[in-house]
């Protein structure tokens, strides 16, 4: 009995790596940037590759209202069923920005799991410091750690005033959306 | 010899193959679904002409088809300062350019810009009611034609308003400040697209907190802002670059639908 059920979990596996494998990665990127178009979002110049486990897009450059809002060196997307995660690197915000926030930020990570159904977790390392996010979708309520840097405490104030400080020295903000 | 077919590894082999169909059929019918082609930005290179504030004092409407004849009339050399007529002019100075013809034919005009050359004349400056040409080292002094000049108010509707004729001051320490703390603009002013379908047309100002900065400047409620500095604002992206050029600008001048008229409105930057 046992035997049957590790071989049925086995050729389970097996069907949904096969799945991902199979996945068509590029329809389901392009089909995400249509529906970004609705809220004037275009990611634009990017290029794509289908590496099997997950997509790999280069040097993409986000539009917001068709204005240049960022430049992306490299993002992977991993869609694994259980897990989902977007890992972009090397992000520069658009220069418009910079009067709200230092404009490089190293490393954004967006992840999802069915373990934990309910949450996205955001993970983000600049030079504004680092911060950890969880959005909540049932709440539609966002959680934001910020541990600000030198730069952005010092030069970025009017940015941080919509934020609290926090029991451990850092900074944490909410928002319901 | 184990044949092929008496190998415990070929049910499951065919099973995983079995799986591996079946997940690629699932993936085909959801390909079927999904578009196959992703979302560019189609980005518009037109041409945008630099604003340059001119003096509107000396312009004077060209009658119509003098554009277009240029300069090629102007090949002889025995005409006379007499002989011509100065129809128009606009600009002062170096800068600029006057329309002229030949008494003989006053119809056919020339428009001229400074430097140029009409009947042998090279028109050197232009003043506020006239223009001095050179030739053979003389300069001659051309008045504008008198029935120009007394029609002039007649003749020359602008098609749009001027606020109150004069160019507002603006320092470069308020933009500097702005532009540190852009969350300070959206305190005084608020500012909303309007649309015509997907096409925006303009930028509607909603509401101007008063005794603010942003309430000196000339704007009222329900302004809508169509045009800076000669550029079309058919976009966010098109108010940012204006935005984003604003330390380097010296003018600007923005356009605004008021009751369903043109005013413009002239800022200098000090």
């Amino acid at each position: 009995m046992v035997k049957r059920f590790l071989r049925f979990f086995a050729y389970l596996a097996f069907f949904v790596v096969a799945l991902i494998f199979f996945a068509p990665k590029l329809g389901m990127y392009y089909f995400l940037e249509n529906e970004l178009k609705a809220y004037d979002v275009i990611i634009s110049g990017e290029t794509l590759k289908d590496e099997g486990v997950s997509l790999n897009i280069k040097d993409g450059q986000i539009f917001v209202k068709s204005i240049e809002s960022a430049s992306i060196k490299e993002c992977d997307v991993t869609l694994l069923l259980f897990y989902n995660a977007i890992n972009a690197r090397d992000i520069t915000l658009s220069q418009s920005a910079k009067s709200f926030i230092p404009l490089k930020v190293q490393e954004l990570k967006l992840s999802y799991t069915v373990f934990n159904p309910l949450h996205i977790k955001v993970n983000a390392v600049g030079e504004f410091g680092s911060a950890q996010a969880q959005v909540n979708i049932l709440d539609r309520t966002i959680h934001v750690d910020l541990q600000a840097s030198e730069m952005m405490s010092k030069g970025y104030r009017n940015s941080l005033r919509e934020f609290k400080k926090s029991e451990d020295g850092g900074l944490t903000y909410d928002k319901t959306f | 010899m184990i044949k092929l077919s008496n190998s415990s590894f070929l049910p499951i082999f065919a099973k995983l193959l079995i799986l591996m169909v079946l997940a690629k059929s699932i993936t085909l019918v959801l390909l079927w679904f999904l578009p196959s082609d992703g979302v560019e930005l189609a980005q518009q290179h037109s041409y945008k002409p630099k604003y340059q504030r001119v003096d509107f004092e000396n312009m004077i409407q060209s009658p119509v088809g003098a554009k277009g004849q240029g300069a090629a009339s102007s090949s002889s050399n025995a005409v006379s300062i007499t002989s011509m007529v100065l129809k128009g002019l606009y600009g002062k100075q170096n800068y600029g350019y006057v329309i002229v013809a030949l008494k003989t034919s006053s119809n056919k005009t020339s428009i001229i810009a400074v430097g140029e050359e009409f009947s042998g004349f090279t028109l050197n400056s232009i003043a506020p009611m006239s223009a001095t040409f050179t030739k053979a080292g003389k300069e001659y002094t051309l008045e504008l034609e008198k029935t120009m000049t007394s029609s002039r108010a007649s003749l020359y509707e602008p098609e749009v308003e001027i606020d109150d004729g004069s160019p507002k001051t603006v320092s470069k320490e308020d933009i500097l400040a702005y532009a540190k703390s852009p969350q300070d603009i959206w305190k005084e002013i608020s500012i909303v697209e309007v649309k015509n379908g997907e096409e925006i047309e303009g930028f509607r100002v909603t509401k101007i907190a008063k005794n603010s900065k942003m309430a000196t400047l000339g704007l009222r409620e329900g302004d809508v802002i169509i045009k800076a500095n000669n550029i079309e604002l058919k976009s966010y992206k098109d108010a940012i670059d204006i935005y984003n050029g604003l330390d380097k600008l010296d003018a600007v001048q923005i356009v605004v639908l008021r009751e369903n008229q043109e005013v413009e409105l002239v800022y200098e930057i000090h």
